[in-house]
């Protein structure tokens, strides 16, 4: 299925978080990333914006190794997530969209829970779930199930669940879609203190978001790039909107 | 703790936070007692009517071989039994993986240290010792029948062997089910469609040719529960059920790539 090119797999800190050389995804005859070229820098917040259908959740999956790329290639920290998948996964922290947790875990269960999935146990966990707890003010509500809380405490835990490891590249998708104002400046708030001390890749198609939380931004339409840069230049112009606008008979993204 | 633990104790607590499993616990106990009293109340009819005067009571030997505890009560039970697990298991099946999916949180699992085939192995896992539960709970009947019937520990010890297997075997075609789609709906309907298909091929074996009734008995589910209901643990019944374990997860793995490859 891939067309995976074999190159010496390096994680040194020389190269970029995420590198796409051609990458492109179908979904039967549908093209949902359309030969991407791509560079994500590290230790930066990156945003990937594009309007619904857009191929931003497909790149999220082709860069965790939850798909494989149709042609072309994706290096996470020098590794490729098609034949070393399991170590380009650990590397990473993946914040899903708000709700894809486990309503029935108390939260602190449900934290242990994702750091021993990483192979943290012990004092490691321990001071881990503590490290998390504290930076994202989620002291009050771990004896809570995580059903009961709101959304925005939800998307609180979910990103606290991917730094558990400290991982150098944390990847949200959609981080406040359905939260209220309050909701999106509490995760605004959480996102920004992430900012400097790793990579950060924030899918999203809210221009208000990118402009608060990223350095650099990439647009994609019907799966391809169609602007790269750093946020006020490519988000400033007074056309940004027709960035956005999709391609005549582009379909809604799958759920793979 | 290491992943696959932490996985399995975390299946524990989604297991036992779904509404379904009790009910389905205790649904299968209700039933299990609703028929073992249902076959005995028969079986004590029959008795009174061949032990009243009219008949001649048991001085006169005039109560036929067929009435009896093994005939009326415990055959009945164990087979009714096998048919009701094929009907409750995948509705503690149907959720296991479906859920995840409908959730989103598989991807969640896939991006942990877990690989897909620690995911499925500690599933299953945790769905058979449900299953084993569920065995001690609809066991209590059976058992009071062999005790009652002078059957013996060893016969005990087969059937509840055949029963656990029974289930197991029904589990794995449930979470192979689960495995592939979103919907816990279509889990359970597909789980039942495949399980009281492979339940009994006898019917068909008039219309099939020889070799073939002898393949579809080879995989019918209920000539293999009744050799244990007997009382005969057969090296070849278990290694079907044990086979059918390892191709409903080789299956349930397989969807995982299926997903990555996804058209």
């Amino acid at each position: 299925m891939a067309g995976e090119s074999a190159t010496t797999p390096s994680s040194s800190a020389a190269c970029p978080a995420v590198e796409a050389v051609g990458l492109t995804r179908r979904f039967g005859a549908r093209v949902a990333v359309d030969g991407l070229d791509l560079t994500i820098p590290r230790n930066a917040a990156f945003g990937l914006l594009g309007a619904n259908g857009a191929g931003k959740t497909t790149f999220l999956r082709l860069v965790t190794g939850l798909l494989l790329p149709s042609r072309g290639t994706v290096r996470v920290n020098g590794r490729c997530p098609v034949r070393e998948a399991r170590a380009v996964q650990r590397g990473l922290g993946f914040a899903m969209e708000t709700g894809r947790l486990y309503p029935e875990l108390r939260v602190a269960g449900f934290l242990r829970f994702a750091g021993s999935a990483r192979g943290l146990s012990g004092k490691a966990l321990a001071d881990a779930i503590e490290r998390v707890v504290d930076a994202f003010s989620l002291g009050s509500v771990t004896q809570r199930l995580v059903g009961h809380l709101s959304k925005g405490t939800q998307q609180r835990i979910a990103l606290a669940q991917a730094l558990l490891h400290d991982p150098p590249l944390v990847i949200v998708d959609e981080p406040t879609g359905s939260l209220d104002p309050l909701q999106r400046r509490e995760v605004w708030s959480a996102l920004a203190g992430l900012v400097g001390r790793r990579t950060l890749l924030i899918c999203t198609h809210d221009l208000e978001e990118a402009r608060a939380l990223c350095a650099r931004v990439a647009v994609l339409r019907a799966g391809q790039l169609v602007a790269e840069g750093a946020t006020d230049a490519v988000l400033g112009g007074a056309d940004t909107l027709s960035l956005f606008r999709p391609a005549p008979g582009a379909a809604p993204e799958p759920r793979a | 703790m290491t992943p696959l633990l932490a996985l399995c104790r975390k299946e524990i607590a989604s297991l036992f936070g779904s509404t379904a499993v009790y009910l389905t616990l205790t649904g299968v106990a209700l039933v299990s007692a609703l028929i073992f009293f249902d076959h005995l109340r028969l079986y004590n009819q029959m008795l009174f009517v061949y032990a009243s005067s009219t008949m001649g009571g048991f001085e006169t030997d005039t109560i036929p071989d067929y009435v009896n505890l093994w005939d009326s009560v415990f055959f009945p039970v164990m087979e009714t039994l096998g048919l009701t697990l094929c009907g409750a298991v995948p509705l503690t099946t149907m959720r296991v993986f479906a859920e995840e999916r409908s959730r989103g949180t598989d991807e969640l699992l896939l991006t942990t240290a877990l690989a897909p085939g620690q995911i499925v192995l500690a599933k299953f896992a945790i769905t058979f010792a449900f299953v084993a539960l569920m065995m001690v709970a609809s066991f209590v009947y059976p058992a009071a029948a062999i005790e009652r019937g002078g059957l013996g520990a060893q016969h005990l010890a087969a059937v509840f062997v055949g029963l656990l297997l029974h289930g197991v075997g029904v589990a794995s075609i449930g979470l192979a089910c689960s495995a592939f789609t979103s919907s816990q709906l279509t889990a359970a309907v597909s789980a039942w469609a495949v399980a009281f298909v492979l339940w009994d091929f006898a019917w068909i074996t008039p219309f099939a040719s020889e070799p073939v009734a002898g393949m579809l008995d080879a995989i019918a589910l209920r000539p293999r529960y009744g050799h244990m209901a007997e009382g005969f643990v057969v090296i070849a019944d278990v290694a079907y059920y044990f086979g059918l374990a390892i191709v409903g997860m080789a299956i349930a793995r397989l969807s995982f790539d299926l997903r990555r490859i996804g058209t």
